[in-house]
C-alpha cells in the first residue's frame, strides 16, 4: 500500500461527549487532501487525534503502515508528522527566530533557515521581534515556516486562511503549492472553497464526526452546488 | 565615629551586608520556585525542605564521612536534585493532569514528611558547620570589614542568578521551557518530551535549593526546621516579583534582603515583618507583582460531591443524628477532647466554606483563629470582659482582619492566592511574637472562663460543654443554610466558571470577598471558643502549621461537603491526642495522610462516601433527576430576582 496515512473508524471523545464517530480517509504520497466541513464538524478534532493530542481516541491511524492509535504525541511528531494548529500556536514569550527554531529536527531532510526565509521573505526582518507582535498573516506564515524545519513530510494544516485578507490568502496558497511541488504530503482543513479548489487533489466532506462525501479535483466544478450545500454557504 | 542618619556607619554597612546575604538566599530560592511554577503551575511548598536537605546534608556528609565543604557544594545539589526528580516522577506526576491545587497540597505534605523525618534523625537544635578554610578571615574595605565567606556567598548567588536567567531567556533549552510554560500540548506535538522536561526542571529547582542550603550552612543555623520559616518569606518575595518571572524573583529577592537589612539598622522591631508589608503594598498597586504577567486559569476540575436526590428530611435527620451523638458523647469520651474537636470542626467548616464552595484555598487561615484567640484572651484577662463580650470582640477582630486580608488577596486566585494568604498570616505571626500584649513565647495563659450573660458559670464543665456544643451546632447550621442560599449558589457558579459568572453580571470580587470575610468571622468564633475551652492563647494558634492542619482536616474529611470538615477535625484531633507521645512523627504522619489522601482518595472520607452512595443511586435509578448545573441556577436566580 502506498498510502502515507490511512485512517479507519476513528472515534474521539472530549470527556464524555463523543465527537468523532468513525472517520475514514487516506492520503497518498505527495497528495494535498482537504477536510471540508461546517463549524464544529470535527475537523480540528481529527487532526488532534492524528497528532495524539486527544485524551481518548479509538480506531486505526496507519502512518506508512505503522499503527499510531496508541502512540504519544512526542513519538508521532518524531515519526515525521508536523502540525500547524488552528490558533497558530505562536509562543508569545519567544522571539520569531526562537519560534522558528523551536521544533526539533526529526529527519535530516529539514529545510535550512535560509531556505525557509526564501519561502517566507517577510519573516526575515521580523526575526528579532516577539511572537505575538506579528500580524495575523505573519503569525500564520511563521506557524507554517516553523514546521518545515523539522524534516516532517506529512503536514497537518488547520485552516491556514482563517481570518486573513485575500492578498495574504493568495500568498499562503502559493506557498502551499510550492510545498506540494517539493513533494510534501498535506492534509488541509478548510472552509474556504476557492482555496480548496485551487490546491486539493481530493476533498473529504466532514459532517458531525463522519466523512459523508469524497470529491476529487476533477469533479469540483460539477459538484460545486452540493459542496456549498454541505458547507451551508 | 561616622554616623549616617544617626546610625553608626559601621552598623549600617554591617546590616546592609547581612541584608545582601539574605537577599542572595531569597533570590536563589525564589528563582527555583519561579522556574518550577512556570512549568508546573504549583507553588512548591517542599522548596524549604529541599533547601534544608542541602544544608543538613552538608553537615551530615562532614560529620559522618568527613566530606568537606567544596565536595558538598557539588554533591548535595546532585543528590537532592535526584530526590527532586524522584519526587516528581513518582508522586507529583500522578496529579499533574488535575487541578494544580492538588500538586500544591502534595508538596505541602511532602515538606511535612521530609522535615519530620529529618527532625527525627537530627533533632531540632542547631548543627554547627565551619566556614571552609580557604574562605575564612576577611578584608577591611576601609568603611567596613568584609568577611570573605560572606563576599563569596553574594558573588556566587549573583553568578547563579545570572546564569539561570541567561539559560532561560537566551538559550535553546530555555526556549523549550518558555514554550512549554505557554502551551505544553503543542510543544509535545513538536516532538519535545514535556513530561521529561518537567521532571528535570523540578530536579534542577531542587538542586538549586540544595545549593543555597550548602551555601547557608556555615553562616546560618543548620537545623531541620531552617527551611520552613524561610520558605514563607520566599513566597512573599515571589509574590512581590511577580509569579513565574525570573527577573522578578532576582530583583525582588535582593531588594527584599536589602530592605530587611536597612530596617534592622533603623527600626529593628519591624525587620521580620517588613517584607510582608512590602508585599501588601506591591499588591495594592500591582496585583500581579512587579514583573508578573502569567494569568491563572479560572475554571476548576475539583468536583464537589453531592447526592443526586437528598431530601430536606434526610438533611435534618443527619443533623439531628450528629447533634444527638455529640450530646451524649461526653458519657463515653473525654469532654475536653470533644470540645477541642468541636472548636476545630467549626474552624474547618469555616475554612471549607471558602475552600470548598468558594474555591479559595487559603494557606493562612491560622491568622483568624489565632488573632481572635489573642483578643479574646486579652480582653478577659486584661480588661475583665465577660465571656459573651470577649467572644464578640475576638470574632469581630477576625472579621476585620478578614476584610483587610481578603481585600488584598481575593483579587487573585489559585496558587497566587495561596501564597499571599500564607504570607499575610506569617506577618500576623511575627506581630504576635513581638507585640507587647500577646505574651511572646508564653502566650496568654490561665484565662478565666467567667460567667456567660451573668447567668451561666462556664467554669462548670457541663455548662461549658453545652455552650460549646450549641455554638458549634449554630455555626454549622448557619454554614449549611448559607451554602443552600442564593448566595451559596452564586458562589458555586463563580467557582465552576468565573468568567461566565462575571459575564452574567455578577461582581465576582464582591462575592469572593464576602465569603472570605464570613469564613474569617466564623474562624474567629472558633478561636474565641478555643480560648474558653483551653484557657490559653498562644503562638501555635497563629503558626502556619495550624493553617496546614485545617487544610488537612478539610481535605481528609472531604472538601466541599458539609460534614467532611467535621469528620476530618475529629479524626485529626483524635490523632493528635493519641499520637502526641510520638513527637516528631506527628508531622510525618500528617504529611503522609496528606499525600495518601491526595493520591488515593481526593474527595475525602465523606466525599468518597457520597460518591459511593450516589453511584449506587444512579445505578438503581436509571434516569434520575440530576442536580441543576450551578450556572443554570445562577442564571435563573438572576432572571427571577
Ligand atoms: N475542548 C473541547 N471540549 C469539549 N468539546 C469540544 C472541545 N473542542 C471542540 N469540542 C466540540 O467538538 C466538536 C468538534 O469540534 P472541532 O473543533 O473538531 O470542529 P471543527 O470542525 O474544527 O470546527 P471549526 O470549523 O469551527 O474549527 C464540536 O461540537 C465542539 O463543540
Ligand atoms: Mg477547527
Amino acid at each position: 500500500m502506498g498510502d502515507v496515512l490511512r485512517v479507519r473508524a476513528l472515534e474521539a471523545w472530549y470527556g464524555e461527549s463523543k465527537v468523532l464517530h468513525g472517520m475514514g480517509f487516506r492520503l497518498a504520497e505527495g497528495e494535498v487532501v482537504t477536510l471540508l466541513g461546517r463549524n464544529g464538524a470535527g475537523k480540528t478534532t481529527t487532526l488532534k487525534s492524528i497528532m495524539g493530542l486527544m485524551e481518548r481516541r479509538a480506531g486505526s491511524i496507519l502512518y506508512r503502515g505503522e499503527e499510531l492509535i496508541a502512540a504519544r504525541s512526542v513519538g508521532i511528531a518524531r515519526r515525521g508528522i508536523a502540525y500547524c494548529p488552528e490558533e497558530r500556536g505562536i509562543f508569545a514569550s519567544l522571539s520569531v527566530q526562537e519560534n522558528l527554531e523551536l521544533p526539533p529536527r526529526v529527519a535530516p531532510s529539514g529545510m535550512a533557515t535560509h531556505e525557509i526565509l526564501e519561502l517566507f521573505p517577510n519573516l526575515r526582518e521580523r526575526l528579532g521581534s516577539f511572537g505575538t507582535r506579528l500580524s495575523g498573516g505573519e503569525q500564520q506564515m511563521l506557524a507554517l515556516a516553523r514546521i518545515l524545519r523539522t524534516g516532517a513530510r506529512l503536514l497537518l494544516l488547520d485552516e491556514p486562511t482563517e481570518g486573513l485578507a485575500p492578498i495574504i490568502i493568495k500568498q499562503i496558497r502559493n506557498t502551499i503549492s510550492r510545498l506540494k511541488a517539493l513533494g510534501f504530503t498535506i492534509l488541509l482543513v478548510e472552509q474556504n472553497v476557492a482555496f480548496a479548489r485551487a490546491l486539493a487533489d481530493r476533498n473529504y466532506i466532514v459532517e458531525t464526526g463522519l466523512i459523508v462525501d469524497e470529491i476529487a479535483a476533477g469533479e469540483f466544478e460539477r459538484r460545486l452546488g452540493s459542496i456549498q450545500g454541505y458547507l451551508g454557504i | 565615629m561616622t554616623t549616617i542618619f544617626g546610625i553608626p556607619a559601621a552598623l549600617l554597612f554591617g546590616q546592609l551586608l547581612l541584608g545582601l546575604i539574605n537577599g542572595a538566599f531569597y533570590a536563589t530560592l525564589s528563582l527555583g520556585l519561579a522556574v518550577i511554577f512556570g512549568m508546573m503551575n504549583i507553588a512548591n511548598f517542599a522548596h524549604g525542605a529541599l533547601y534544608m536537605m542541602g544544608a543538613v546534608g552538608a553537615w551530615f556528609l562532614l560529620d559522618a564521612f568527613g566530606v568537606g565543604y567544596w565536595t558538598s557544594l557539588f554533591l548535595c545539589p546532585l543528590l537532592v536534585g535526584i530526590v527532586g526528580i524522584l519526587l516528581e516522577r513518582l508522586i507529583l506526576r500522578r496529579v499533574s493532569h488535575l487541578d494544580h491545587l492538588y500538586g500544591m497540597l502534595l508538596t505541602f505534605g511532602l515538606a511535612l514528611i521530609i522535615q519530620g523525618l529529618f527532625r527525627f534523625a537530627f533533632g531540632s537544635s542547631g548543627l554547627p558547620y565551619a566556614i571552609p578554610e580557604a574562605l575564612s578571615g576577611g578584608t577591611n574595605l576601609g568603611f567596613m570589614f568584609l568577611p570573605h565567606y560572606r563576599g563569596w556567598v553574594i558573588l556566587v548567588a549573583l553568578v547563579i542568578c545570572f546564569a539561570t536567567w541567561y539559560a532561560i531567556e537566551k538559550t535553546r533549552l530555555g526556549a523549550y521551557l518558555r514554550a512549554a510554560t505557554e502551551n505544553p500540548a503543542l510543544v509535545q506535538a513538536f516532538g519535545i518530551n514535556v513530561p521529561a522536561m518537567i521532571m528535570f526542571t523540578y530536579g534542577a529547582g531542587a538542586a538549586l535549593a540544595a545549593f543555597a542550603g550548602v551555601l547557608a550552612a556555615p553562616i546560618l543555623q543548620v537545623s531541620p526546621t531552617m527551611g520552613a520559616d524561610l520558605l514563607i518569606v520566599i513566597f512573599a518575595v515571589v509574590v512581590i516579583g511577580g509569579l513565574g518571572s525570573i527577573k522578578g524573583a532576582i530583583v525582588a529577592g535582593f531588594s527584599a534582603g536589602i530592605l530587611e537589612g536597612l530596617t534592622k539598622a533603623f527600626y529593628p522591631e519591624a525587620s521580620t515583618t517588613v517584607v510582608f508589608v512590602l508585599m501588601a503594598l506591591v499588591l495594592l498597586i500591582w496585583p500581579a507583582g512587579l514583573f508578573g504577567s502569567k494569568t491563572q486559569s479560572a475554571s476548576t476540575s475539583v468536583v464537589l460531591p453531592a447526592l443526586a436526590n437528598e431530601t430536606s428530611l434526610m438533611r435534618w435527620a443527619l443533623f439531628a443524628a450528629m447533634a444527638l451523638s455529640l450530646a451524649v458523647a461526653p458519657v463515653f469520651v473525654y469532654p475536653a477532647f470533644l470540645m477541642k474537636a468541636m472548636t476545630y470542626a467549626l474552624f474547618a467548616c469555616a475554612f471549607n466554606l471558602m475552600a470548598g464552595y468558594g474555591r479559595l484555598v487559603s494557606f493562612g487561615h491560622a491568622m483568624f483563629i489565632g488573632t481572635a484567640g489573642y483578643v479574646t484572651a486579652y480582653v478577659i484577662k486584661g480588661w475583665g470582659f465577660p465571656p459573651e463580650l470577649a467572644i464578640l470582640a475576638g470574632t469581630a477582630s477576625a472579621s476585620l482582619l478578614g476584610l483587610v486580608a481578603g481585600w488584598l488577596s481575593t483579587r487573585s486566585s489559585g496558587v497566587y492566592f495561596a501564597m499571599i494568604s500564607l504570607a499575610l498570616a506569617q506577618m500576623i505571626y511575627f506581630v504576635a511574637l513581638q507585640a507587647p500584649f500577646t505574651g511572646g513565647e508564653d502566650g496568654i495563659q490561665s484565662v478565666p472562663r467567667g460567667v456567660l450573660f451573668g447567668l451561666f458559670d462556664l467554669s462548670d464543665p457541663a455548662v461549658l460543654y453545652v455552650f460549646v456544643l450549641l455554638v458549634f451546632l449554630g455555626g454549622f447550621l448557619f454554614i449549611a443554610a448559607l451554602v443552600r442560599s442564593p448566595f451559596g449558589q452564586i458562589l458555586k457558579a463563580i467557582r465552576e466558571h468565573e468568567p461566565r459568572a462575571r459575564s452574567l453580571g455578577f461582581s465576582t470580587e464582591h462575592y469572593k470577598l464576602a465569603v472570605f470575610v464570613i469564613s474569617a468571622t466564623l474562624s474567629g468564633l472558633a478561636g474565641s471558643m478555643k480560648v474558653l475551652v483551653t484557657q490559653i492563647a498562644s503562638l501555635t494558634d497563629v503558626h502556619w502549621l495550624m493553617s496546614g492542619e485545617v487544610i488537612l482536616m478539610t481535605f481528609l474529611g472531604g472538601v466541599g461537603t458539609l460534614y467532611g470538615p467535621v469528620v476530618g477535625a475529629f479524626v485529626v484531633v483524635a490523632m493528635q491526642n493519641y499520637l502526641a507521645a510520638l513527637g516528631a512523627w506527628v508531622s510525618v504522619i500528617h504529611g503522609a495522610i496528606f499525600v495518601v489522601c491526595i493520591l488515593a482518595f481526593r474527595r475525602g472520607i465523606v466525599g468518597e462516601l457520597i460518591s459511593y452512595v450516589s453511584a449506587r443511586q444512579a445505578r438503581s435509578v436509571a434516569a434520575g433527576t440530576r442536580a441543576d448545573a450551578p450556572d443554570v441556577v445562577a442564571r435563573r436566580l438572576k432572571a427571577g430576582a
